[in-house]
């Protein structure tokens, strides 16, 4: 110990207050980075993955935009559910599974700092994973986005929100291979959303269900901020740079509501040590 | 290692524990694992911490450590509480776990690096690598290491912080026995620097010669506290032989006869004469006592009467269930 904190002990809590400490975040996030670039499998998956969604515009007509924001509705969806959900939520059991969290809990560590640190370096995959689209995107043909500003809010909300559901997740999940089974609900629910949302066949009372699911409004948000489409069976960009905020208020409601619901899910039910 | 140990004022215990309680599950399979004891770490000296595995020992330095709180009692650690007061206390103690893990795709270096990062005043990794003998493995990683290497990187994580306090659960287990001796000079050393130690250990030989005091546990509770010296004393010593199933009665000074397969045990409060009168029988008689040992009460011997139920000085009424190769005789241990 320093002489600064030569004072009876009972006096010194006040001067070591327990706040979160953003260097001790920096420093978790970076070595959570390297753990992640040693992980090869994980890096794969994180960032060329996503990606392909840009595939499915090779075949089709260029500048053709409903096709268009499939394919990077895809990208944005993918970033989401990869280098974040699947990533941050095997991440954290495995490491629950080999007391490596238990370890750091024992020293100055804050219970948040750790959560955050390990959902960092997958949001940064998934926020560069989305930037890349944009130049590449346009090489294939595509308009650069309509509002910019909403496509990163919308990558950065939607990064978030699958973070919430991998804790979520990881609360109820056993061992990390559990994890391949437990990772599936979520999933489902994303990669259905965008499907359902563009079958038109579908009453009403479905279509605004399934508006609620985080893949939709993944989907939505892509159209409207990116293309400036107006509605779900859009095929042409009508909206004006200032209707797209407004128009797109819904999805990311809906975005962090899921957010907000699975971290307050998942701090109920948060487990720091395997199952005994 | 601890240049400043005067941060308590003088005659307050690094650790105080009351009343502790510790249940695990609700109704009907709820589980008492530590049953109400109290507990003073002195300051400045080394406490060990005794008992069979599942004896409360783990779940009791868990709330000591903060990282379980207490059924019902009252914990003061550095005169904090390890919850409320969680970041002072953090930053004055050091932790090693019975069990913890470190990502194996780090290499030693890199690992106590990412630990130092988290550290209000770390001390510098290359240090922790010397004092833990850890500077040839400095550039393996971690999924390489023996098992005794990883609870070196381990303690290394325990004293970067130059801790106080440092509660050690099970710090030799698993390691082989240069290892072991290292790791109990480092503990020594620790004391001798200022720092106050609390550790728990299955090498009773360890305990006796190292620590200042010793609480033994059994089932929940805190069963004898003391010096090694003051455990033993008023213990029973033991005269063992091969079995005779014909003994002088009475023998001065004995407490309790037990025949165990091909042996015969007796206790006795006064060793000298129970055995010059059990040798003046046998002379008399002609009896061989094969196989004689004769010993003055020993941390074993008091530990293992505890872990059988056999203490006569436990707090708790602990008889063991099972007593199929205990055969008291009448005037027995109770």
């Amino acid at each position: 110990m320093s002489a600064a904190t030569a004072t009876p002990s009972t006096t010194a809590a006040p001067a070591a207050a327990d706040r979160f400490s953003v260097r001790r975040l920096v420093h978790l996030t970076r070595w959570n980075l390297v753990l992640l670039a040693r992980n090869r499998l994980a890096l794969v998956y994180g960032t060329v993955l996503p990606l392909a969604g840009l595939l499915l515009l090779l075949p089709g007509e260029r500048g053709d935009i409903a096709l268009g924001a499939s394919g990077i509705g895809g990208v944005v969806l993918t970033a989401g559910l990869f280098p974040v959900f699947y990533n941050v939520l095997s991440q954290f059991v495995n490491r629950r599974d080999e007391l490596v969290l238990k370890r750091m809990r024992t020293g100055e560590v804050r219970d948040s700092e750790l959560l955050v640190g390990i959902a960092l370096p997958g949001v940064l995959c998934a926020l560069a994973v989305c930037a890349v689209t944009v130049p590449a995107a346009s090489a294939l043909g595509q308009p650069l986005p309509l509002n910019a500003a909403l496509f990163a809010v919308g990558a950065l909300v939607s990064a978030a929100m699958f973070a919430g559901l991998a804790y979520w997740t990881a609360a109820w999940t056993r061992s990390a291979e559990a994890a391949q089974l437990t990772s599936m609900p979520v999933i489902i629910l994303a990669i259905a959303g965008p499907i359902l949302a563009s079958l038109t066949s579908l009453s009403e009372t479905v279509q605004d269900l399934v508006s609620y699911t985080p893949g939709a409004a993944i989907s939505e948000l892509v159209r409207v901020g990116w293309f400036g489409l107006d509605g779900t069976g859009a095929t042409e960009s009508t909206l004006s740079f200032s209707e797209t905020w407004s128009q797109a208020a819904g999805p990311l409601a809906v975005m962090v509501a899921w957010t907000v619901l699975a971290l307050a899910l998942a701090s109920r039910s948060m487990r720091w040590e395997p199952r005994s | 290692m601890n240049t400043n140990p005067t941060t308590r004022s003088p005659g307050q215990p690094a650790v105080r524990v009351r009343g502790l309680r510790r249940t695990f599950g609700h109704g009907a399979t709820a589980f008492e694992a530590v049953r109400g004891i109290d507990l003073d770490v002195a300051a400045g000296s080394i406490t060990a911490l005794l008992g069979t595995n599942g004896a409360g020992k783990t779940s009791t330095l868990e709330v000591i450590e903060g990282l379980a709180a207490a059924t019902a009692g009252e914990i003061r650690v550095l005169g904090l509480d390890p919850i409320a007061d969680r970041a002072a206390v953090r930053r004055r103690t050091g932790v090693l776990l019975q069990r913890s893990g470190f990502s194996g795709d780090l290499t030693v270096r890199e690992t106590l690096r990412l630990w130092s990062g988290t550290l209000t005043a770390p001390r510098p990794v290359d240090d922790m690598l010397d004092l833990l003998s850890l500077g040839s493995r400095a550039d393996t990683r971690m999924l390489s290491l023996s098992g005794g290497e990883t609870r070196r990187v381990d303690l290394a994580c325990t004293l970067m912080g130059d801790p106080e306090l440092v509660i050690l659960d099970e710090p030799t287990t698993g390691l082989d026995p240069e290892s072991r001796r290292q790791v109990w000079n480092l503990v020594a050393g620790l004391r001798d620097a200022g720092s106050t130690v609390l550790v728990t250990t299955h090498y009773l030989e360890e305990a006796e010669t190292l620590a200042d005091r010793l609480e033994i546990m059994h089932r929940g509770e805190i069963v004898r506290s003391g010096t090694p010296t003051e455990i033993a004393a008023g213990h029973p010593s033991m005269i063992t032989f091969d079995r005779l199933d014909t003994l002088p009665d009475p023998l001065t000074g004995v407490t309790g006869v037990r025949h165990e397969r091909s042996r015969t045990t007796l206790e006795t409060t006064d060793l000298q004469t129970s055995l010059g009168d059990l040798l003046d029988w046998a002379d008399h008689h002609g009896v061989r006592l094969g196989g004689l040992d004769a010993r003055s009460p020993s941390l074993e011997t008091v530990f293992l009467a505890i872990a059988d139920g056999r203490d006569p000085d436990a707090v708790t009424p602990a008889r063991s269930a099972d007593p199929t190769t205990a055969v008291p005789l009448e005037g027995s241990l109770r």
